[in-house]
């Protein structure tokens, strides 16, 4: 094969520019990545979830109830749209591991009654399913079995209404119901103290007092089927036995936390790519138009001898098409490779019998596609000037730079020495170099300030809820509410220095078409364990009659204090009442709205009860009190605040150094290649002039400094600019990531800025260290002879 | 003859590319007087350029030695050769080497910003009659023009040295007469020793001595009894 000298020279382009190729291919490189790795993900996540739910069954509805007869599911099975039904026992129990003081929760769950045609099915993953007759069997979830090392024949110990219930684990399962487990009063799933088991009906209904009834149902309904209508059925049939409003399936706890992941990665994919497309395409334009300009005799020559326009045209665009090339190999590898990494980060946190990494050729040929298109988009300004470029100017050296900028104001304020005005001149001589320069260093520092803000955030969050809000050391949730009394026994606990009751009550608000399912929480008129915060963070007193809104559900509802909502009570007597909205409140996690625990059980008709206590307890006797917890009947859950805190650290702490690798790998690619490709040129451009001023007697460090200079500015400069479009960045995050679960608060601290640029400050050190070289070895033999 | 300001003493430089060995000097045996005007000729590849970075402290010799004043410049590194150039040397370059974005003015400031007992700029450039147009770039400059500011810059260190490789190469006979006058005038002003290598054998008329360079050696030294003034030389 014959290769023609054109692409002769293309092959030797590169290799002799191999440096500056490299650093703009790695950042097309990070853009290809991220692009397949957030497509990737986002596919591998839905795709496996869709094939998930649809080979187990997901249902579509769920719905608790008290306690409803089962000869109600034939009127649930007869709503319009419903395709399958099935009543289920769903009950919360106490954990009695002996290696595991701590309270911990099981989630009691009655089996699948119709084999492969009942809903959420089970994968078992060991084991077997347990015997239909036996009380004792169970298959537990695969999370909790892992984290106590349970294999298909161990005894589990849990407390059913008080009682101990010596069980055995016959298999180990997943269910589509729970691929993100989080337990009763949890920020973060904790498969050590939360776990599901499913058993056979009956040994539920022995347990729990539920023969021939269900506490819960779940539906699936034909696809397209209107989930209002169907919803609003099944809440009519199931209110007169304690139906708290069913849910859809976009409101099922695992299936939100699904969906919200899913939406950050939709995010990442709108952000990080077009930045590292946009820089690379600015990395070709300079360096192309760079190189065009040293070859314009050879440009001249080329046209004098023959080659047409476009035949000098299709040269470099080749050149600049071998870059992104490299960049999509690259990027693609890192792509898989990282598509490898997020996936085992997703099976820590999603149990999923399988995880399809999906490899759609669709997503690789958008990524190469718009990358050969940034990189040619960048190219096609510098080609223009080698086509327009008539052979006789060409072939000429090109005339001197010409400069005539005054600045005298300029030079008077900072007492430039010439080398400062060298700096300047040249800086301002090529504004849109020296803009792109610094907009491709902003680009780093941005990212890095749209990443690790969210750090400082999430701290702030804990610290508000966790020492300023929900001050209690343990909740106590009761399994069914209790007479005010419980309060008085609570207090006698060991090792309880103080008590706090409240109530919680499912109800929903609604404000003029809009309406949200919660649970109203009743707390004292002055709380002290479990504060209520304004948006200022000083707590609020509970008002005689009204609520207090979370700010987020009074956007929901579209309400302001002052407004009434209807309230609709879903336990008890199930009123309805309108009560005024008397105040807001900060809150993340949830849409919250509290009042005065009088006031609620006063709206709802009932007497004085109360669902749970907030605990302070004493921390030497921490052990006692979990036992005594443990066995009390009333006892519903127990969630430890120094437990969940832990926990939620614990799993940051896990997140923070790979997420930070990752950024930080990011911003740095990008500050390494502008940097490096702009004194690259730089040095291309006034080699000759230090050289020169090395031949009359500047020191190396003189003249490095020249450069280096030249390039501190720019970063410097791109500092502010890139904090601005960080904060722009990370504000946009903040509103896309925020949903009815949790809401991010906004807040950036200095150090973040501070962090930002201390990185990309050391990654731009770097690639000017790599050219110090350069500087050093610069020829002034050469100078005295030659013409540029 | 005033006192000897340089002396070299079988100067030899040998380049090796690859197996091949390039005598660019064989043993130059050279002497100059303070504020002696000194023309080199000869062909390129002679040796003269090379010669001439040696002296500069451009570049190091394979052997011999060489020697401005008490300075052994042969044994000095990197850092002691570039403390030479910035006290003792004033270069002036073929293409001027000029800096585009420094007027004239700042080009000649940017050297005495650095020099140890430099002139004022403005005195500088008034040497070489550019008073004028001092505030103009590069760019705004005739090639006579550029020049004579590289000859101010050279000059404004108040050197002890000046070295000229081609100083009119890349100019016409007039305009190179200019420079040349330039040259003469500054030399009789501050006294610094001069040496001009050309190709332009009508030049050494204006000289106190021309070697002729050959083959890495000086093959020809002449002694001008009388110098003639650069108006007085054409070609």
């Amino acid at each position: 094969m014959v290769i023609s000298p054109l692409r002769r020279k293309v092959l030797r382009d590169l290799r002799r520019l191999w440096a500056q190729v490299l650093a703009i291919a790695l950042v097309l490189a990070a853009g290809v990545a991220t692009l397949i790795l957030g497509n990737g993900a986002y596919s591998s996540l839905y795709e496996t979830r869709a094939r998930y739910y649809d080979d187990y069954r997901f249902a579509d509805v769920f719905a608790d109830v008290t306690r409803a007869p089962r000869a109600l599911l034939g009127d649930i099975r007869e709503i319009d749209n419903v395709l399958a039904a099935e009543a289920r026992i769903v009950k919360l129990a106490l954990l009695d591991m002996p290696a595991m003081a701590a309270p911990g929760t099981m989630l009691l769950v009655s089996l699948p009654e119709d084999g492969d045609r009942g809903l959420n099915l089970l994968h078992l993953r060991q084991g077997r399913l347990p015997d239909p007759q036996s009380a004792r069997e169970v298959v537990v979830s695969e999370g909790f079995a892992a984290a106590h090392r349970l294999r298909p024949g161990a005894p589990l110990t849990v407390l059913m209404n008080g009682q101990r219930r010596e069980m055995l684990v016959a298999g180990i399962a997943l269910s589509p119901e729970f691929i993100y487990a989080l337990g009763p009063g949890e920020m973060m799933p904790d498969p050590r103290r939360f776990g599901i088991a499913w058993l056979p009906r009956p040994a539920l209904e022995a347990a729990f007092d539920l023969e021939g009834a269900f506490s819960n149902v779940v539906l699936k309904l034909v696809p397209g089927a209107s989930m209002d209508r169907t919803i609003e059925a099944l809440d009519r049939l199931t209110a007169p036995y304690g139906g708290a409003g069913a849910v859809a399936r976009k409101d099922q706890i695992s299936h939100a936390f699904l969906d919200a992941e899913l939406k950050q990665l939709s995010a990442m994919v709108k952000v990080l790519p077009p930045i590292f497309l946009l820089v690379a395409a600015m990395l070709v334009n300079i360096t192309l138009s760079r190189l065009i300009t040293l070859e314009r005799e050879q440009i001249g020559l080329l046209k004098a001898i023959g080659y047409s326009s476009r035949a000098i045209a299709q040269h470099y665009v080749e050149f600049v098409a071998a870059i992104a090339m490299l960049g999509i190999v690259i990027g693609m590898a890192a792509g898989v490779w990282l598509g490898v990494g997020l996936a085992q980060l997703y099976a820590r946190f999603f149990s999923f019998p399988f995880l399809i990494f999906t490899h759609d050729p669709q997503i690789y040929g958008l990524a190469a596609a718009v990358t050969v298109a940034a990189a040619v988009a960048g190219a096609l300004l510098a080609v223009r000037v080698a086509v327009a470029l008539p052979p006789a100017v060409a072939m000429s050296p090109p005339a001197p730079a010409d400069y005539r900028a005054r600045m005298g104001a300029f030079r008077r304020l900072f007492a430039l020495r010439q080398t400062g005005v060298m700096v300047t001149r040249h800086l301002f001589r090529w504004p849109l170099r020296t803009a792109s320069g610094t907009f491709g260093v902003a680009m780093a520092v941005a990212i890095l300030v749209a990443s690790l803000w969210s750090f400082g955030s999430i701290n702030h969050m804990i610290d508000v809820t966790f020492t300023r809000a929900e001050r209690h050391d343990a909740l106590v949730a009761f399994g069914a509410p209790e007479p005010a009394r419980a309060l008085f026994a609570a207090r006698q606990m060991p090792g309880v220095l103080a008590a706090e009751p409240f109530r919680a009550v499912a109800a929903r608000i609604s404000h003029r078409a809009l309406s949200r399912k919660l649970s109203i929480m009743g707390k004292p008129e002055t709380p002290i364990l479990s504060r209520v915060l304004a948006p200022d963070l000083r707590p609020i007193a509970m008002p005689a009659a009204g609520l207090i809104l979370s700010e987020a559900l009074a956007k929901a509802l579209a309400v302001r204090p002052g407004d009434r909502v209807t309230v609709e009570f879903l336990e008890g007597a199930r009123r309805t009442v309108t009560l005024p909205v008397s105040g807001l409140s900060l809150g993340y996690v949830g849409l919250g709205v509290a009042m005065e625990l009088t006031a609620l059980n006063r709206a709802m008709g009932e007497g004085a009860l109360i669902s749970g206590v907030a605990l302070q307890i004493d921390e030497t006797r921490q052990d006692a009190f979990y036992a005594a917890a443990k066995t009390t009947p009333k006892t519903g859950f127990v969630a430890v605040t120094a437990l969940t805190v832990a926990r939620f650290k614990e799993t940051l702490a896990e997140n923070i150094t790979v997420m930070i690798t990752v950024y930080v790998g990011l911003a740095a690619i990008i500050a390494v290649g502008v940097v490096y490709n702009f004194s690259r040129i730089a040095l291309s451009e006034q080699g000759r002039e230090l050289a020169s001023l090395r031949v009359l007697g500047f020191t190396r460090g003189e003249v490095s400094g020249i450069l280096l200079g030249e390039l501190a500015t720019v970063v410097l400069a791109a500092q502010p600019v890139g904090w601005l479009f960080g904060y722009v960045i990370a504000f946009g995050m903040v509103e896309a990531f925020s949903s009815d679960l949790y809401r991010v608060p906004f807040v950036i601290g200095p150090e973040v800025y501070v962090t930002a640029s201390l990185i990309v400050c050391v990654a731009a050190l770097a690639s000017a260290w790599a050219i110090r070289g350069r500087i050093n070895n610069l020829d002034m033999v050469e100078v005295l002879k030659t013409r540029e | 003859m005033s006192e000897t300001i340089f002396r070299t003493k079988g100067l030899t430089k040998v380049y090796r590319s690859g197996a091949q060995e390039v005598h660019a000097l064989r043993g130059v045996d050279f002497q100059a007087a303070q504020g002696e005007f000194i023309v080199i000729l000869g062909p390129s590849g002679s040796g003269k350029s090379t010669f001439l970075n040696i002296v500069g402290g451009l570049d190091t010799a394979t052997a011999g030695e060489a020697w401005f004043e008490d300075h052994q410049l042969t044994a000095l590194d990197e850092r002691g050769l570039t403390q030479y150039r910035r006290d003792h040397v004033g270069f002036v370059f073929q293409f001027y080497n000029l800096v585009p974005s420094l007027t004239a003015r700042e080009n000649v400031a940017l050297v005495t910003e650095i020099a140890r007992r430099p002139m004022s700029p403005d005195d500088a450039l008034a040497l070489v009659g550019l008073t004028d147009r001092r505030d103009h770039f590069p760019a705004q400059l005739s090639g006579g023009e550029q020049q004579r500011v590289a000859i101010a810059r050279a000059i404004a260190k108040n050197p002890e040295v000046l070295l000229c490789d081609e100083p009119t190469g890349a100019l016409d006979s007039a305009t190179g007469i200019k420079v040349l006058e330039a040259l003469t005038q500054v030399n009789r002003t501050i006294g610094a020793t001069t040496l001009v290598i050309t190709h332009n054998a009508a030049i050494r008329e204006i000289a106190d001595r021309v070697l002729r360079f050959a083959d890495g050696r000086i093959v020809e030294e002449t002694v001008n009894a009388t110098k003639k003034s650069p108006a007085e030389v054409s070609w």
